[in-house]
């Protein structure tokens, strides 16, 4: 590219990290508004029960309570992500311990908090189905009995029992193919439910007008989303509901969906007052969603030089008392199992479950973590097999501009290629001058190949030209913390060649907000900014326009110059207009006091890569149509393991990423030394534990995430493959950060110890059963 | 709520046994934890902030040490005057949690718990370390094996307080060592060992190995410290491990428990007797 840029590529330090580090930025429990009452939920003591009736009496009592609601109050509106199945609170029934059967608003936090344990519910206890084998077994109840009349999408779903979502997908003849390979590997993995951790708990400020429109503030990972779910949750129509984004202490996908804005929301309606319900952390960990669950069965097999020949994966979700995202996972684990490789033919499915266990949602990944840690495993038991080097296989099959992705979309751009040959050298380089392990510990080396998407649905994005020559930027990027905001004005910045200082950026707010599906799927910087970008071409367009008809001359001339000007262009030697430049600002006030109109430019698009071929690859209930702008990454660990206590450390970590282009390159290595910590935690540490459906470790007391002692130095690697049609050829790097370390830590572990566990998190108790399995 | 700050432990005391709800707070690194998850309510706190002297560590001219029952975490960890056997409570206390914890916890509120985890049992049990305890009736002075007596329960009784807590001399030669076993930097251990070990020549005649997080309360096991003096490494472990009596909980089952105490106590021993316990 000969294109000179200025802001993309640069480290421009995060625009809201000021209001951050300095404690000044506003989390929704630090708001309040005049007369806010203060919410609080009861929760089900029960994983699966009928309820028989309610008793608030001695609730109401409580001096200062406002208003009690309890699922009696409401009528059947459903909602849900993909399949409506959930109800504001609880109805006729509990799914799983913790879920909210009633809530009150009251005065005080502490009045609030006395009524909802006053609450009386009697139950009829059910027997409770927490696992993939128990939702498996016919024998016990069924957790919906009403899934049939359910509202969805899809139409070729065939499900039954507590079974929710089964989705499949083949590619050439497998059966045939198992015999064309000299080796042929096959493994169970079990992954388990990893709790998003964002710093702040779930929480939700709702204001209330005399027309009965609510205004919701609190996290999010997208305001039209959250405003969709709530008017479904109460019945109410778009107009009716306002969302808006405040600053956000972090999302993962936690916040994809809803929390508690829909019973904060019902609590505003009720009482006419503003309303807000903070969460602690223990019922943030009980009541909102986790990781799926996963047993994942894979086989792989391929010919004596490595190629790969066949693959098969057959992926169980468990996905909770609730579909939320379940669906999305089920279809996308499946569509991410063959990963950036070669592999002609395949056969896959992915069933999902429901629990009586929290939902099972979103989460940074999305299915992708637990099919990865399968096949990446098992590229390296094929290696072995084959006595060749698990890098060297991957080199061999990795997948290049122009292959097929799974589904039969061409991918454009891709450079794994070039990611497996960075880390390979960097590893190679540190090999050498790592310090040698201490006594009693033994050293391995472990790396990882995987792919994830950074484009789907629909982004809009509206970029206005203010009278002073500077920028007023709307989009529905939701900054989580990933810094999308910054990246976002730095692909506005460049298309106008205005310094970033110009750009001023809106909160998103449903009401003034064009549209934005969500901060998902590592599709803010491709998918918004192409939006961007494209609105604020718009606005360049205009703004030549005005200073062609200022100069007199055509606009096919001019060009705008770095600093909100507007200059000839270089091949121009027509002499008058030579040195002669408009200002953003002059162009501006003409439009605005002038000829034309203020200055707007906006555009909206949904993803337009290929539709998969669902015949061509017999996809079956996969509920993407499309998806795209892969990006690619390797990882590597270089692990020490203690041969007395089985505890494993990390003592060196590499990273490479395929972001197509790095639009800001300190941003990208934050995503990925961030994803590392994270999976680090999801492959030795992290794990929510259920006791007989009651979660016994809520808290930062039991539930352990790496700390600054275990996360070790990750030497991040950006490569950019230019993606055709992301802005200036940049794509995502937010999930697969995380994707491929729980593979590349548990093959450091194998090449360490000779073996490693099959399931995660991969404690010292697993680990030393490799070791000593007396 | 109230908030007392007595200017002497006896006064303290006397808070604590008017008002059976009153509790004590030292650093407030557990107790302020505990009320915010609504464990314990209490009707008022009494602070031993004010009371002079009960934050010092100091040597006395027979070699012991006495640490006062306010003193930090990190005050213990950086004090530089420990001598053989002593060493191992200076160096548990460095691995108590993290630097904020450290500049929070006491001494005194952390033997209070009588957590059979936390580092300081463990530890004080191989130090043979005395506790000064006051209460509404006057002082007493119990060793440490005495003190744990039961998961979560110590032989405090109602309006109790300890005053301070002393380590012997001990062999002016021993080495300690301290492993401690736990999921992440700075969290309660799942298990851990403390050893000290002194020899006269290369011969190992002095020992003292104590286990924590393997069963109610840390413990030693004299015999077992006694054959290893006199030879039997294996039997001393077997010995250990047989009193052992893990439970299972988040950080770990009874089983890891059960599998890795043995481990970890011959590579503590061996360390130990590089270090010069002796052979
Ligand atoms: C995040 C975290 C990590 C931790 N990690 C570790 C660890 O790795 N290892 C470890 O050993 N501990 C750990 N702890 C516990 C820590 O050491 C606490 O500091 C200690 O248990 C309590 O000390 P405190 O002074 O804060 O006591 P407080 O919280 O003030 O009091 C605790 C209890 O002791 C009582 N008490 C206090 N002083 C006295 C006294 N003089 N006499 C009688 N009763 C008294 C109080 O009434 C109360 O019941 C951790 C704690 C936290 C919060």
């Amino acid at each position: 590219m000969t294109e000179v840029l200025d802001t993309i590529g640069q480290r421009v330090t995060r625009l809201e990290g000021k209001d951050k580090a300095s404690g000044r930025a506003q989390y929704t429990d630090d708001m309040t508004l005049p007369g806010m009452l203060y919410g609080a939920i009861t929760g089900s003591p029960h994983a699966h029960a009928r309820i028989l009736s309610y008793d608030i009496s001695a609730a109401l009592e409580v001096p200062g309570v406002k208003a009690i609601i309890t699922g009696d109050d409401y009528d059947w509106f459903r909602s849900g992500g993909h399949v409506k199945d959930e109800t504001l609170l609880a109805k006729g029934k509990v799914r799983y311990i913790g879920e909210p059967v009633a809530a009150v608003a009251a005065r005080t936090q502490k009045a609030a908090e006395e009524a909802a344990r006053l609450i009386q519910v009697e139950y009829e206890e059910l027997e409770a189905v927490l696992s993939i084998d128990d939702a498996m077994n016919p024998d016990l109840p069924i957790i919906h009995e009403e899934f049939s009349t359910y509202q969805m999408k899809v139409t070729d779903l065939e499900v039954s029992g507590n079974e929710c979502w089964a989705t499949s997908a083949e590619e050439g003849d497998i059966d045939a193919a198992w015999a064309e390979c000299d080796a042929v590997v096959e493994e169970t993995f079990e992954t388990q439910a990893q709790h998003h951790l964002y710093l702040e708990p779930a929480s939700a400020l709702v204001d209330v007008d005399a027309n009965g429109k609510v205004t919701i503030w609190g996290p999010n990972q997208g305001v039209h989303f959250i405003q969709t779910r709530v008017a479904d949750y109460l019945g109410l129509p778009l107009t009716k509901v306002r969302a808006i984004s405040p600053t956000v202490g972090g999302g993962f996908g936690g916040r994809a969906g809803p929390h508690v804005q829909p019973i904060t929301a019902a609590l505003a309606l009720k009482t006419g007052k503003p309303v807000k319900i903070t969460l602690s952390r223990a019922m943030d960990f009980e009541t909102c969603r986790s990781r799926h669950p996963s047993r994942v069965r894979m086989k792989i097999g391929a010919k004596k030089d490595g190629t790969f020949v066949a693959q098969e994966a057959e992926l169980l979700f468990d996905g909770g008392s609730f579909m939320d995202e379940t669906p999305a996972v089920a279809s996308f684990g499946l569509m991410m199992a063959r990963g950036p490789y070669r592999i002609p033919n395949f056969r896959g499915s992915a069933r999902a479950f429901y629990t009586n266990k929290l939902r099972a949602g979103s989460f940074r990944g999305f299915g992708n973590p637990q099919t990865t840690i399968a096949r990446e495993c098992l590229i390296d038991r094929l290696a072995q097999a084959l006595d060749l080097s698990p890098m060297a296989v991957r080199q061999k099959n990795a997948m290049v501009a122009g292959d097929k992705w799974l589904g039969g979309q061409e991918v454009p751009a891709c450079g794994f290629a070039q990611c497996l040959e960075e880390v390979k050298k960097a590893a190679d380089l540190d090999k050498a001058q790592l310090p040698p392990p201490a006594p009693g510990k033994k050293r391995g080396f472990g790396f990882s190949g995987f792919a994830h998407i950074s484009s789907f649905l629909a982004s809009g994005a509206s970029v206005q030209l203010r009278e002073d020559g500077t920028i007023t930027m709307n989009t529905g990027g939701i900054e989580i913390g990933q810094g999308a905001s910054t990246i976002l004005a730095q692909i506005c910045a460049e298309a106008l060649k205005l310094p970033i200082e110009d750009i001023n950026i809106t909160e998103p707010d449903t009401d003034t907000t064009p549209y934005n599906y969500k901060s998902v799927g590592s599709r803010t910087t491709y998918t918004t900014g192409r939006a961007v970008k494209a609105a604020a071409e718009d606005v360049a367009d205009q703004i030549i326009e005005h200073a062609a008809a200022m100069l007199d001359c055509d606009p096919a001339q001019l060009t705008l110059i770095s600093g909100g000007q507007v200059g000839v262009k270089a091949d121009v030697t027509d002499s008058p207009l030579v040195n002669r430049t408009i200002t953003f600002k002059e162009a501006s006030l003409r439009a605005h006091y002038g000829v034309g109109g203020p200055i707007i430019g906006t555009h909206t698009f949904v993803f337009d890569g290929p539709p998969f071929d669902r015949e061509g690859s017999k996809m079956k209930a996969v509920v993407f149509g499309n998806m795209g702008a892969y990006i690619y990454g390797v990882q590597g660990a270089a692990v020490d393991v203690d041969e007395v206590t089985g505890q494993v450390e990390v003592v060196k970590a590499w990273a490479a990423a395929d972001v197509g282009r790095a639009i800001n390159p300190t941003n990208i290595e934050g995503q990925i030394q961030g994803g590392f910590a994270q999976g680090m935690g999801y492959a030795l540490f992290e794990e929510m534990v259920w006791d007989n459906g009651r979660l016994v470790n809520p808290t930062l007391m039991e539930y352990k995430v790496p700390g600054v002692k275990e996360v070790p130095k990750v030497q991040t690697i950006i490569v950019e493959d230019p993606e055709p049609g992301g802005p200036f050829g940049a794509k995502g790097v937010g999930e697969p950060a995380m994707v491929g370390v729980a593979p590349a830590i548990a093959n450091a572990i194998d090449d360490a110890i000779g073996d490693r566990p099959n399931s995660l998190p991969m404690t010292p108790e697993k680990v030393l059963d490799v070791l000593d399995p007396s | 709520m109230k908030i007392h700050k007595p200017a002497t432990l006896q006064e303290a005391a006397g808070l604590l046994a008017a008002d059976d709800s009153a509790q004590c707070i030292a650093g407030g690194a557990t107790l302020v934890a505990m009320m915010n998850s609504g464990v314990v309510e209490p009707s008022a706190l009494i602070s031993l902030a004010n009371i002079s002297g009960l934050n010092e560590v100091t040597k006395a001219s027979d070699g012991s040490v006495i640490i006062g029952a306010a003193t930090k975490h990190k005050t213990v960890a950086a004090f530089d005057s420990f001598s053989g056997a002593q060493n191992i409570v200076g160096i548990a206390a460095g691995k108590i949690a993290h630097p904020p914890i450290r500049n929070m916890g006491t001494i005194g509120g952390s033997v209070a718990v009588g957590d059979p985890a936390a580092d300081y049992p463990t530890a004080l049990l191989a130090a043979e370390a005395t506790f000064e305890i006051v209460g509404p009736a006057g002082s007493r002075s119990i060793p440490a094996d005495e003190f744990f007596d039961g998961f979560l329960s110590t032989a405090l009784a109602e309006a109790e307080l300890v005053q301070s807590i002393q380590l012997p001399a001990g062999p002016e030669n021993a080495v300690a060592v301290y492993d401690k076993i736990a999921k992440i930097d700075g969290d309660i251990a799942i298990m851990s060992v403390a050893v000290v070990m002194a020899s006269s020549g290369d011969r190992c005649d002095y020992l003292r190995v104590a286990v924590g997080g393997c069963g109610p309360t840390p413990y030693r096991v004299a015999e077992a410290e006694v054959k290893f003096i006199n030879g039997d490494l294996d039997v001393a472990i077997e010995l250990l491990v047989a009193a052992s009596d893990p439970m299972s909980d988040v950080r770990g089952s009874a089983d890891y428990r059960r599998k890795v105490l043995p481990r970890v106590l011959r590579r503590a021993l061996i360390t130990a007797q590089q270090m010069g316990g002796g052979e």
